[in-house]
């Protein structure tokens, strides 16, 4: 089935999508510095810097880098995830930071990738809405996901998850146009998807759901063609098979040698992935069965509802026989959508990383809702024969759905994971439901103003749940003091930072019992709800 | 024009209801400011012995920052249950109450700003004779480790220990004023533990270690009708409940009058012993902590006589 009732894209439509692109990279970049640095972010800076140092001696000693124990040096660090936004992470350091000193923070600089790829997914989300569904339908699926807070705090951070959302919407995107036949959307899916696979196993499942939109939009075709003895199967997939390994090869010098075990090891790593604690309404999971309704409660507590109201208009909207006939697209997107969700169908997957881990799911759910705007939007531009209206409609209706996810995304900076939506009553709300109100330590940088003003001469600092490597960044970084020291022992502190999870109270208890007593000395609250509070020895 | 149509304006009307709804939720909760204006109004209404409460109770950090641990104490915020007081100040911050004060009479109400205070009595408040966890120093106290008998050695006071704190997959704070019974780590002294709901329970730390008991004796107690207490080791460490359980037995006069056996999973869990026959007496209390099972035997109690 060809997509020939796509639309044309005409230059308009890339100067829009590079306009919407660019202005939420100018806004991630505008609003970064009040945001700390999360847990795995620490992690991440270290491995860049190792794979820097590899980069360098590459540059220099070409042979000598590619030995296979200097590489091993160099790439051990954070092997449990493939290289390539790491290697981009080093770059953009590299480069941006030490060579053409575009950023003043280095933090940033680590950062500019992943917000880079933020801002290509919300172009990809564009470019494949106005194809499908129209221009107007784009920009409103385009900024439906930008406008998600959860995915707006995602997107400015030195992590894999807003990489990987972008990656495998254009995979996917890739392996839509390789349909209409031609080999070069083939050859390009498959680079892509290697590239993928170099970003996260989120990219795992995904020829899944191409399989299966391939047996159940071609299937019966395909057979009679294979009795035909006919080559019946997508190019794109053939690529997928031959071009992708060879890339993920290429772009993760980890596993250059003793390839098997490595990849084993990594595999391994992520099916057995060690359970953290995550509280859900009200009670701390630590092992299985976990809920199976966490994925879907979480998703309605925290994309606003008049996105969710609009996919599910689209969603009906596209399984109309008319819609089906017309275009396959909108059973790909569903299928991926199925596809990134899939893991949370199982009560043994580990809930710690709360919304981030189906957020390869958002950019397809907002693909729909671009379908249910433009139906929606026509429907109401109907209601009178006038032209005025007929014209100002759709915008409107564009501006009344969009301004609200707009408001709570500005409104959620710098607390993203404690946003919640007004479905749930806010983020009083979802204190008061038991939803988890923050993790990975992101929250020190809404104490680092307190901290610089408040704290004695070369005092240690108790980080809590920052890592060490991302305290030193807000260090390195000018924004915390230099003479300041990160410890993880509350007992030779002399301020202890607590950010909030139910089952890391003992921590804040153990600081009442060093420091004789239990009043903070600041507070960080979101929108009245205490996230991360500072205790001070004297 | 048919009215069915119109209904597609609801969609656009939804986006703008969501809107208010978030301006309506974002600015429900008090600010921090509004907690700190209130201190003076609850601290005209709090006597010493009564239990300030927050509701909802995820707000209770802004009320320690705001009211500061004169209002709000280590020793009531990480109590062992309300049972014994008297009167509780209720601050409602958004139209809630507190579950732990379930039956307790509303004696009077008032709005301030924001919240309301609510002056609360409890139908049924049981006296305190004696904490062993507030007396728990010399002169009240003896601690002695290992078998009884030859084997038996005290365990020495101290106000000056080396403070030892765990972090988060590590032993609970290990304080500064305790009974070391050998090494810094084996010892006998006030801590907070982690309950079930991860909430705080201060308590008296009484590892035993090895298989060697360690025994608490308190010295001319006030008896009362029981001995009243909890148990419980860091539920975050333990909740898996993969340890031999560890057992307290109090003898009162040199009787024992019974033994309360602790299973890990269980979180802070409540014992009492009946001690009737002693009401009105003063008497030596002691309580032998003891397990069958090596390793990590991190128990921590509250009791008093009531």
């Amino acid at each position: 089935m060809k997509d020939s009732s796509a639309r044309q894209l005409d230059r308009f439509d890339f100067l829009l999508a590079a306009g919407l692109s660019l202005t939420y990279l100018a806004l991630l970049l505008a609003t970064v510095k009040d945001l700390g640095y999360a847990r795995d972010e620490g992690f991440y800076f270290q491995a860049a810097r190792s794979y820097e140092a590899w980069f360098e001696l590459l540059h220099t000693q070409f042979w000598s880098a590619l030995r296979p124990a200097v590489v091993d040096r160099y790439w051990s660090v954070n092997h449990e995830h493939p290289a390539l936004m790491k290697s981009l992470f080093a770059l953009s350091h590299r480069y941006l930071w030490s060579g053409f000193q575009l950023f003043r923070e280095q933090g940033t600089s680590y950062r500019f990738p992943g917000m880079a790829m933020s801002s290509l997914a919300v172009a990809a989300t564009y470019v494949w809405s106005a194809r499908e569904t129209g221009r107007l339908a784009g920009v409103v699926s385009a900024l439906a996901l930008a406008l998600m807070p959860r995915v707006f705090y995602h997107s400015h951070l030195a992590c894999f998850d807003m990489p990987v959302t972008a990656m495998l919407l254009v995979t996917t995107y890739a392996f839509a146009r390789s349909l209409d036949g031609g080999i070069g959307w083939a050859l390009t899916t498959g680079v892509l998807y290697g590239l993928l696979l170099d970003t996260k196993h989120n990219s795992w499942l995904l020829p899944g759901a191409f399989v299966a939109h391939f047996v159940l939009t071609r299937g019966a075709h395909a057979l009679r063609e294979l009795l035909a003895k006919r080559w019946a199967f997508p190019n794109a997939l053939l690529a997928m098979a031959v071009i992708s390994p060879v890339a993920f090869y290429v772009g993760w010098p980890w596993i250059w040698h003793d390839t098997l075990p490595r990849l084993r090891e990594y595999v391994a790593f992520h099916t057995g992935h060690e359970y953290y604690n995550m509280e859900f309404l009200g009670q701390t999971y630590w092992k299985p069965p976990m809920p199976r309704l966490y994925a879907w409660v979480m998703t309605l507590a925290t994309v606003p509802a008049i996105t969710l109201l609009l996919f599910g208009i689209g969603l009906v909207v596209s399984a109309s026989a008319r819609q089906r006939a017309r275009s396959s697209a909108p059973l790909l997107w569903l299928l991926c959508l199925l596809m990134c969700y899939a893991p949370w169908w199982s009560d043994v997957t580990p809930i710690f990383g709360g919304t981030k881990h189906w957020m390869t799911a958002y950019p397809f759910l907002c693909l729909f809702a671009g379908q249910g705007f433009a139906f929606v939007a026509a429907r109401i531009a109907e209601l009178t024969p006038h032209k005025l209206w007929a014209m100002f409609a759709p915008p409107a209706v564009a501006a009344a759905v969009l301004i609200g996810p707009l408001c709570m995304t500005l409104h959620s900076e710098p607390w993203g994971l404690s946003f919640y939506a007004p479905l749930v009553g806010g983020a009083p709300g979802g204190a008061s439901l038991g939803l988890n109100r923050t993790f990975w330590g992101y929250t020190t940088g809404a104490e680092q103003t307190f901290i610089n003003a408040h704290a004695p001469p070369h005092a240690s600092i108790y980080v809590h749940d920052t890592a060490l490597q991302s305290w030193e960044m807000l260090r390195l970084d000018g924004r915390i003091r230099d003479d300041l020291r990160g410890t993880l022992n509350i007992a030779g502190s002399n301020l202890a930072l607590y950010q909030h999870e139910p089952h890391m109270h003992r921590v804040e208890y153990e600081t009442w019992v060093d420091y004789g007593h239990d009043a903070p000395a600041d507070i960080g609250t979101f929108d009245g709800v205490p996230v991360v509070w500072l205790y001070s020895r004297n | 024009m048919p009215f069915a149509r119109l209904l597609w304006l609801l969609v656009p009307i939804a986006g703008l209801a969501e809107l208010g709804l978030f301006v309506v939720d974002a600015e429900r909760a008090p600010r921090v400011s509004e907690w700190q204006a209130v201190r003076a109004e609850v601290a005209k209404l709090k006597g010493p012995a009564d239990l300030l409460v927050v509701a909802p109770e995820w707000a209770d950090p802004i009320a320690r920052y705001a009211f500061g641990d004169a209002l709000l104490p280590v020793a009531d915020e990480a109590r062992a249950d309300v049972s014994s007081y008297a009167r509780a100040i209720e601050v409602d911050a958004l139209g809630k109450s507190s579950a732990e004060l379930d039956g307790w009479a509303v004696r009077e109400e008032r709005a301030v700003g924001r919240f309301k205070l609510r002056v609360r009595e409890n139908p049924k408040p049981e006296r305190v004779l004696f904490s062993f966890l507030d007396n728990a120093r010399p002169p009240f106290l003896t601690v002695t480790a290992g078998d009884s008998g030859d084997n038996e050695r005290a365990c020495v006071y101290t106000q000056h220990a080396q403070v030892s704190t765990g972090g988060l997959h590590g032993h609970l704070a290990f304080p500064r004023e305790r009974y070391l019974c050998g090494g810094e780590e084996f010892f006998v002294g006030a801590t907070i533990l982690d309950d079930q709901e991860y909430r705080p329970r201060r308590c008296l730390w009484a590892e035993p270690r090895g298989l060697e008991s360690v025994r608490l004796r308190f010295s001319n107690v006030p008896m009362g009708r029981k001995i009243y207490g909890y148990a419980g080791l860091s539920y975050f460490l333990f909740r898996d409940g993969a340890h031999e359980p560890t057992t307290i037995t109090v003898h009162v006069a040199g009787q024992q009058i019974g033994s309360y056996e602790h299973h890990d999973e269980r979180g802070w869990h409540h014992f009492e012993f009946d001690t009737e026959r002693f009401a009105g007496q003063t008497a030596d209390v002691e309580f032998d902590v003891a397990s069958d099972d090596p390793r990590d035997r991190q128990l921590c109690f509250y009791a008093d006589t009531r």
